[in-house]
């Protein structure tokens, strides 16, 4: 088969929190296959998962001193939000998802 | 109803102490104001890179060791993706795969039957954002983002909720003793979902998860309701979904959250901001070393050296008269009065004036002195009442502190005799009360000892000299 499912489209879709038109639905069943197809080769590659070859470098081992360093004020914290209330970033509210 | 079988697994997540963050150095603080303990690493700014803390490691393998898991040497980290505001980056590093500990357990003890609790795997995340919800909007402070957790997850082999709690309160007391976690869930630092199933044959039956719940007792009585609401659905026909739940203290039950749809989709796949970790042994002996003892230890030793189960008890849930005492240990003493002491007038004076004992001016020299002197009968229970504020905040001997206060306590025998066949002469009452079997007589002929001497003799060695002289 060359493309996904509608129905895999919109599990994708829902993930993301996007809603997709019946046009963008169509094309990203057959672009999505193709980034699938891709990834099952990568996946493909024997022993990818069991030696940790997700990195190049040898000797991984990297650790930070427990030390605290500079942090921001809560006005630079918070200086990219789209919405603030005093000192905390707000959110539309998401409880009973 | 009562031939369902429970079948019971605790997830429990522990804030880790450490200064600083797990992939961040900002500061790992509780209490602080709204959104300043926080970098854009915390915040999960684009083109920041995680790095990895050493003392959350050494923690995690502290942990390891106490709740008895095999450690894993070669681990790596995942995200876990999902889209919700408490976390910015949309993603929460965890560890899936590699959990650091794995096959541990914790000996729990419920109406004197012992049990292994098994653990499955312990497991290093990040610390979620904190929101609070206000109608139609919620409010994120991001002080808690990043804050390094380890979530302990048991295997399903808990058969009930006085189990259930018998474990929290037991990894509770050994994460604190420790110094892992400070173990509050009061202020969230330890927190605890339970799955619940029920079934009348070896086949689980489907599962339902509360969540954060917010005390041990609480964890029980959840735990006991939700297997009385399943009993109640599947004898009327009805099934039980997979589904989330929370439990309403108020209400006594557990209410329903969320239904879960097609299972989690969090497609896990390796964290590639941060390099694989292999720990080394030297690595390990190192971080292990520092780990102080921890209570069952405590018991065994404290038994040894003459403490009562109470006096234990009473210790091991005072932590800092429980350091304070470990260093009297090296000292010569009378251990059982010096507990007495500990958990008696000095703790008193501590709770009163709100501090803690190495704040204090009494030394473990100091204490020795009190101590022996209440052992020699030079001092009495009430001089050390009159005397324990001086003694915590003054730099003052023993010996200085009874000159000043005029503590001239009478260890002349002949002298407390005197008062003794004065105070006998005086109550031929209560004496024959005594002799006739009322052992409140003696507490009375006691009151009077005292009395007369102004309390000013060991009530121990005056009422042993007494009963004596009574009984001729």
């Amino acid at each position: 088969m060359d493309r996904l499912s509608r129905e895999e489209v919109l599990h994708v879709a829902y993930l993301a929190r996007i809603s997709l038109t019946g046009e963008e639905i169509e094309k990203f069943r057959v672009q999505l296959k193709v980034l699938m197809d891709d990834i099952d080769k990568i996946k493909s590659v024997k022993d990818y998962d069991d030696e940790m070859m997700y990195t190049p470098i040898e000797d991984n081992t990297r650790l930070r001193e427990d030390v605290v360093g500079k942090m921001l004020s809560a006005k630079d914290a918070t200086i990219n939000a789209p919405k603030k209330n005093g000192s905390f970033i707000e959110v539309p509210v998401m409880i009973n998802e | 109803m009562s031939n369902y079988i429970p079948t019971i697994g605790l997830e429990v997540h522990v804030e880790i102490k450490s200064k600083s963050k797990l992939f961040s150095d900002s500061a790992n603080a509780y209490g602080m104001a709204t959104n300043t303990s926080v970098n854009v690493i915390d915040l999960g700014y684009p083109g920041t890179l995680p790095t990895l803390n050493k003392e959350v490691i050494r923690q995690a393998l502290r942990a390891c060791k106490v709740l008895n898991c095999d450690i894993t040497r070669k681990m790596h980290f995942d995200r876990k993706n999902y889209f919700y505001p408490d976390n910015s980056k949309n993603y929460q590093i965890t560890q899936n795969r590699t959990p650091i500990g794995t096959n541990g357990y914790v000996e729990i003890e419920v109406d004197g039957v012992k049990k292994k609790i098994g653990i499955s795997d312990i497991h290093i995340e990040e610390d979620t954002c904190k929101s609070a919800h206000r109608g139609s909007v919620s409010l994120l402070d991001f002080n808690r983002a990043g804050v390094p957790l380890i979530e302990i997850v048991t295997t399903p082999s808990i058969s009930n909720g006085k189990e259930a709690m018998a474990y929290l309160t037991k990894l509770k007391e050994m994460l604190f003793y420790a110094n892992i976690s400070d173990c509050k869930m009061e202020e969230g630092s330890m927190r605890c979902d339970a799955n619940v199933s029920i079934s009348k044959t070896d086949v689980l039956g489907v599962r339902t998860e509360t969540k954060n719940i917010g005390s041990i007792h609480n964890v029980g009585l959840a735990i006991e309701k939700e297997i009385e609401r399943q009993e109640k659905v599947l004898e009327t026909g009805g099934i039980i979904r997979e589904e989330t739940r929370r439990f309403d203290d108020k209400l006594g039950e557990t209410i329903l959250m969320r239904v879960k749809e097609t299972g989690n989709d969090y497609r896990y796949f390796i964290e590639p901001d941060i390099p694989y970790l292999e720990l080394t042994d030297e690595f390990i002996n190192d971080s292990l070393k520092t780990l102080p003892l921890l209570p069952d230890e405590l018991k065994k030793k404290y038994s040894e050296i003459g403490l009562s189960s109470l006096q234990i008890e009473k210790l091991i849930n005072n932590r800092p008269s429980n350091d304070y005492f470990l260093g009297l240990l090296e000292f010569k003493t009378n251990y059982v009065t010096a507990v007495n002491l500990l958990l008696s007038d000095i703790s008193s004076y501590l709770n009163k004036h709100n501090k803690v004992i190495t704040d204090t001016h009494l030394s473990y020299e100091k204490l020795v002195s009190v101590v022996d002197a209440l052992e020699k009968g030079e001092l009495s229970n009430k001089n050390v009442k009159d005397l324990i504020d001086s003694l915590m905040e003054r730099d003052l001997t023993l010996e200085e502190l009874k000159k000043e206060f005029n503590i001239k306590n009478i260890t002349d025998d002949s002298f407390i005799k005197d008062i003794i066949t004065k105070v006998i002469e005086n109550n031929s009452e209560s004496v024959n009360d005594y002799k006739s079997g009322h052992d409140r007589a003696l507490k009375y002929l006691m009151g009077q000892v005292m009395k007369e001497t102004k309390g000013a003799v060991n009530p121990k060695k005056a009422s042993d000299m007494l009963v004596k002289e009574l009984n001729k």
